[in-house]
């Protein structure tokens, strides 16, 4: 279930990247977003549950660097970080004023994770074993992943939403078996940046 | 003089031992007045709630953080608790009613039957009071009510407290050891205790540090 959550993240973080003219069909959005070297951005994450009155929300950030470089930074309501550089992943809680290690078992459930959407964050869907993809020019222009037979018991479909702003994402949504969803709207942004090495390294 | 300053430090070594292993302070109360009585139910539920909270889970050396979702039926005793990771993935989903424990979903390391169990336990102590009434309770002159329950399989439930300060919750084995310890500090949202410390002595030690995020109704 996490590495979908990921390889959302990426799929989402790639074509949002895309800072080029509209895309008109899949094949040059997919082009698009390999000339992106960095992303930064902010999130807001909607957490809906049958169990839940109201959606569960979080903040956080989102630092990318081409080409297997991730920061996926929890502010609120849990102040949490997952690292990944190359092979290397770490995870951290803040607790008690410092930044403690995850237990073992969820580092290596990451890892996991982070191998499998390496494809999809290279644009490489067409390799992906876990969904397939359908894009439509909209609007709003959106790429629709239909899980394949077994992951079907935990997701429905993921939808990427991109804004009008060229190539910039306006939100990820999961739809989960038995009514559970996840939204992230994605804001502020910024492609390109040179970001410093430490920042996938030290939480 | 050497040889007493020896047996000083051997005595003091054992006095220190002794205290780490002893049961902690067991208070002998005598049945209360029926009036005080509702005072030993002030920290749990007395209607249908929701609560969310931040857990700082802490087992073995390692820690974990968690999101704990728990819905529940005070009347019909039934509570169903969900565990998520930061992500929002759940983990965790079971469901506790009078006739026993629905798992809906378990992912490993919480895929176990013994967790499943624990975990309602937990919330079970949490959440819901003994079902039977308190065998004895007292109001002291300060407000702080002292509450204790014999359940059915010989341990024993312990709350004091009050509103105003903050309220301790201890589950006894039958031998009178403290197994479990909750430490409930205000202010109480719906009734509901802003932070809990949590800590599990046996048969395996953790502790569970919760804030609450959210409360319904």
């Amino acid at each position: 279930m996490k590495k979908f959550f990921f390889s959302i993240v990426f799929i989402a973080t790639a074509i949002f990247f895309a800072d080029m003219g509209p895309a008109r069909d899949f094949t040059s959005l997919n082009e698009a977003f390999r000339n992106i070297r960095s992303v930064k951005a902010g999130f807001l994450q909607k957490r809906s549950l049958p169990i839940l009155t109201k959606p569960l929300l979080s903040e956080g950030k989102l630092f990318l660097s081409m080409p297997d470089s991730l920061r996926w930074e929890y502010l609120s309501p849990l102040r949490s970080v997952m690292l990944r550089k190359g092979n290397n992943i770490q995870i951290y809680n803040f607790s008690d004023g410092v930044w403690k290690p995850e237990m073992a078992q969820a580092v290596e459930a990451r890892r996991m994770v982070l191998g499998e959407i390496s494809h999809w964050f290279q644009g490489r869907f067409d390799e992906s074993t876990a969904f397939k993809h359908f894009y439509s020019p909209g609007p709003p222009e959106r790429v629709t992943l239909v899980p394949k037979e077994g992951i079907d018991k935990f997701i429905n479909r993921i939808e990427i939403v991109l804004s009008v702003r060229p190539g910039v994402i306006d939100r990820v949504e999961i739809e989960e078996p038995g009514g559970s969803r996840t939204s992230i709207e994605f804001k502020n942004v910024e492609i390109n940046l040179s970001l410093p090495s430490e920042v996938f390294e030290k939480p | 003089m050497i040889r007493r300053k020896g047996l000083d430090l051997c005595l003091l070594g054992f006095l220190i031992l002794s205290i780490g292993c002893a049961p902690k302070f067991k208070t002998t109360l005598r049945p209360g007045s029926p009036e005080d009585l509702p005072g030993c139910y002030a920290i749990f539920p007395a209607e249908p709630w929701e609560s969310v909270h931040k857990i700082e889970a802490t087992f073995g050396g390692s820690s974990s953080s968690l999101i704990g979702v728990t819905k529940g039926e005070p009347s019909e005793r039934k509570f169903q608790s969900v565990l998520l990771t930061p992500e929002g993935f759940v983990l965790f989903d079971a469901e506790c009613r009078v006739n026993g424990i629905s798992v809906r979903k378990a992912v490993a390391p919480f895929d176990s039957p013994a967790f499943a169990r624990g975990l309602i336990d937990d919330v079970s102590l949490l959440f819901l009071p003994p079902a039977a009434k308190p065998t004895t309770w007292l109001k002291e002159t300060n407000g702080t009510m002292i509450c204790k329950w014999e359940n059915p399989d010989n341990s024993q439930t312990e709350i004091t407290g009050s509103m105003d300060r903050s309220w301790r919750i201890l589950r006894r084995d039958k031998y009178g050891e403290v197994t479990k310890e909750v430490v409930l500090s205000g202010p109480f949202l719906n009734g509901l205790a802003s932070r809990i410390e949590y800590r599990a002595f046996k048969p395996a030690p953790y502790s569970l540090r919760m804030t609450l995020i959210q409360a319904f109704p």
